[in-house]
């Protein structure tokens, strides 16, 4: 993905497209799933087009109900959530919202959830064929649901499973993996799924965290646990994300506390080839929108001219 | 569905941990329904603590003194925790970050008078909020509103002078009875409304989470319509990120309503009482 140095627009300002597995993004600022609902919740607060793509909430082939609540608490520089997959499923997401998102010039990647394995080949099934969706992300780490999910991220061999299971149930579009912080050594799970047939990965989901009332003696969320998120999470994130794109070579995207074109930026140096914005989006709704901005600004500012210049640039010292 | 940057026109603090937060805002003051609420936020509290938006039901419209129109909004803010602290110790001038107004208010068609001629409004502490919108609202579609006020002590009571310029009956109730009647708010409702055996009655409550479920039991026995303002903890304030969820009856197998967006105000018998959202 090098560009070459005849290559270069410079009066059409720097060039921030990235591609993911043949799928061209026009910038490499996309909204994280779970962070962005499905996407037309946000239209009235930022320009859609502006951004690289949206990944929508987690999509299971029935409707979730998810978890009662409390659902939410805010920790230092964070939160914590416990919303357990709660969707209006695959059908009527692409009945009711894949029609609006198809206004837009941006992508849509759609997140996918699933108790049990077949549950995840149903949808993955469903959406190979729905035109207007151009990647799915198989999501294997969310702490946040009793069984399923959260099991195949486990064990690298179930990793690989499934990655492979869902690969054939749908061939038509790239897969990505999104791979959980809660391992203790994500390059095994990174390289898992590039050898399951992952056409990329997203690192990372939330880490798994808990706050109590020391009141009540009762824990914030009623599911006890929950998935931590937002700036608190960055330097674990980024440091994650850097250890994945050294073990594999398919695309890494990057993900955790982003909320900045400077977070974004130290990603894209670490490695990564695109980032998801989260937690962020919640308390600045437009804030995709000023990151992809942001992007361009540092790029002109440091005379880049294409945002590969800029991808896995990390420097060492001498 | 507005997001603005807002100036803070005026603190007034009202005692015991409450306060008065005015900004200034027209356009986002043109659109309010009594029960909305908005998002808030300090500009500079970037990436740090508090890193949420919280969520505060609308008082009052701010009218600008000499023309009358709308200029910006009146807010209860009562100190809470860091977010809420922040806020209170924030100086005219400065910038706050207001997404709204949000969420669906109170249930006030043009004809409501034809089937309530009384409303009760029942308030605890800083649930007084969304009232007095809802108060004016009721008085010019020719309904009578009777508030129910409570509060741990006298100072819990804000705000009341806002009411008693509205010429309505109002019943206070303080648990040390420094103020009006002792003991809860729902003991004066229940009282009137054995004394007023009418279905032309419809009952409004916003408060702790037990108050509001006295309140709602009564309805059920007196077979009377109620509305409840929820609180909940927000993450987004705008439905995307399913935090504010309150378990409901209606939502066997589908889905939890969204406070923020379902609500905050709903019917009290769609609520699953024995689940509390916070």
């Amino acid at each position: 993905m090098k560009p070459t140095s005849t290559d270069k627009a410079p009066l059409r300002g720097p060039r921030l497209g990235v591609e993911i597995a043949g799928v061209r993004f026009k910038n490499p600022v996309l909204t994280a799933s779970g962070t962005f609902g499905y996407g037309l919740e946000f239209a009235p607060y930022l320009d859609l087009n502006a951004i690289g793509g949206i990944v929508v909430k987690g999509l299971s082939m029935k409707p979730i109900a998810g978890n009662p609540p409390p659902r939410v608490y805010e920790t230092a520089s964070g939160m914590l959530n416990a919303i357990g997959w709660q969707n209006i499923g695959a059908a009527a997401f692409v009945a009711e919202k894949l029609p609006g998102l198809a206004n837009y010039d941006t992508r849509v990647i759609v997140n996918i959830v699933g108790f049990e394995l077949d549950e995840y080949l149903e949808v993955a099934r469903f959406l190979n064929d729905c035109p207007g969706v151009h990647a799915l992300e198989l999501n294997i780490s969310c702490p946040n649901v009793g069984k399923g999910g959260f099991h195949f991220n486990k064990d690298p061999r179930d990793t690989h499973k499934i990655t492979a299971e869902v690969r054939r149930a749908s061939p038509r579009l790239p897969l990505w993996v999104k791979l959980s912080p809660n391992v203790t050594d994500i390059r095994e799970f990174a390289r898992a799924a590039e050898e399951a047939g992952a056409d990329a990965l997203s690192v990372i989901n939330t880490l798994v965290g808990m706050a109590i009332d020391v009141h009540s003696r009762r824990p914030r969320l009623r599911f006890r646990t929950g998935g931590l998120s937002g700036p608190a999470i960055k330097p674990v994130a980024l440091r994650m994300v850097w250890e994945a794109c050294q073990a594999v070579r398919i695309p890494v995207i990057g993900i955790g506390g982003i909320a900045t074109a400077e977070d974004a930026l130290e990603f894209l140096i670490a490695g990564a080839r695109a980032v998801q914005v989260g937690t962020a989006n919640f308390y600045e709704p437009a804030v995709s929108e000023r990151i992809a901005l942001g992007l361009g600004e540092y790029c002109r500012a440091h005379r880049i001219d294409d945002i590969h210049e800029i991808i896995g640039s990390l420097r060492d010292y001498e | 569905m507005l997001d603005r940057k807002v100036k803070i026109k005026e603190i007034r603090d009202l005692g015991a941990g409450n306060h008065l937060l005015v900004i200034t805002s027209p356009e986002q003051a043109r659109l309010v329904r009594p029960g909305q609420f908005v998002m808030l936020k300090c500009v500079e509290d970037t990436g740090g603590n508090p890193l949420l938006r919280r969520p505060f039901t609308i008082f009052n419209i701010h009218r600008n003194a000499r023309s009358g129109k709308p200029a910006g909004l009146e807010l209860l803010v009562k100190e809470a925790g860091a977010g809420t602290r922040r806020l209170v110790m924030a100086r005219p001038g400065q910038v706050l970050d207001c997404l709204g107004p949000q969420g669906q208010g109170f249930h006030l068609p043009p004809d409501l008078s034809s089937r309530v001629a009384t409303a009760c409004l029942v308030a605890g502490g800083v649930g007084i909020a969304p009232l007095l919108l809802l108060a004016e609202s009721l008085l010019a579609l020719r309904i009578r509103p009777i508030l129910f006020y409570g509060g741990a002590t006298a100072a819990d009571l804000v705000l009341r002078e806002s009411f008693e310029r509205l010429g309505i009956d109002i019943i206070y109730c303080t648990e040390d009875a420094s103020h009006g009647e002792r003991g809860l708010v729902t003991g004066p409702l229940e009282q009137f409304l054995r004394i007023h055996p009418r279905k032309d009655t419809r009952l409004y409550a916003c408060g702790p989470w037990g108050m509001m479920r006295g309140v709602h039991e009564l309805a059920v026995g007196y077979e009377l319509q109620c509305e409840v303002s929820l609180e909940a903890r927000m993450g987004c304030g705008l439905g995307a990120c399913l935090g504010c969820v309150v378990a409901s009856e209606a939502s066997e197998g589908r889905s939890y309503p969204l406070v923020c967006q379902d609500g905050p105000v709903m019917n009290s018998r769609l609520v699953r009482w024995d689940i509390a959202p916070i």
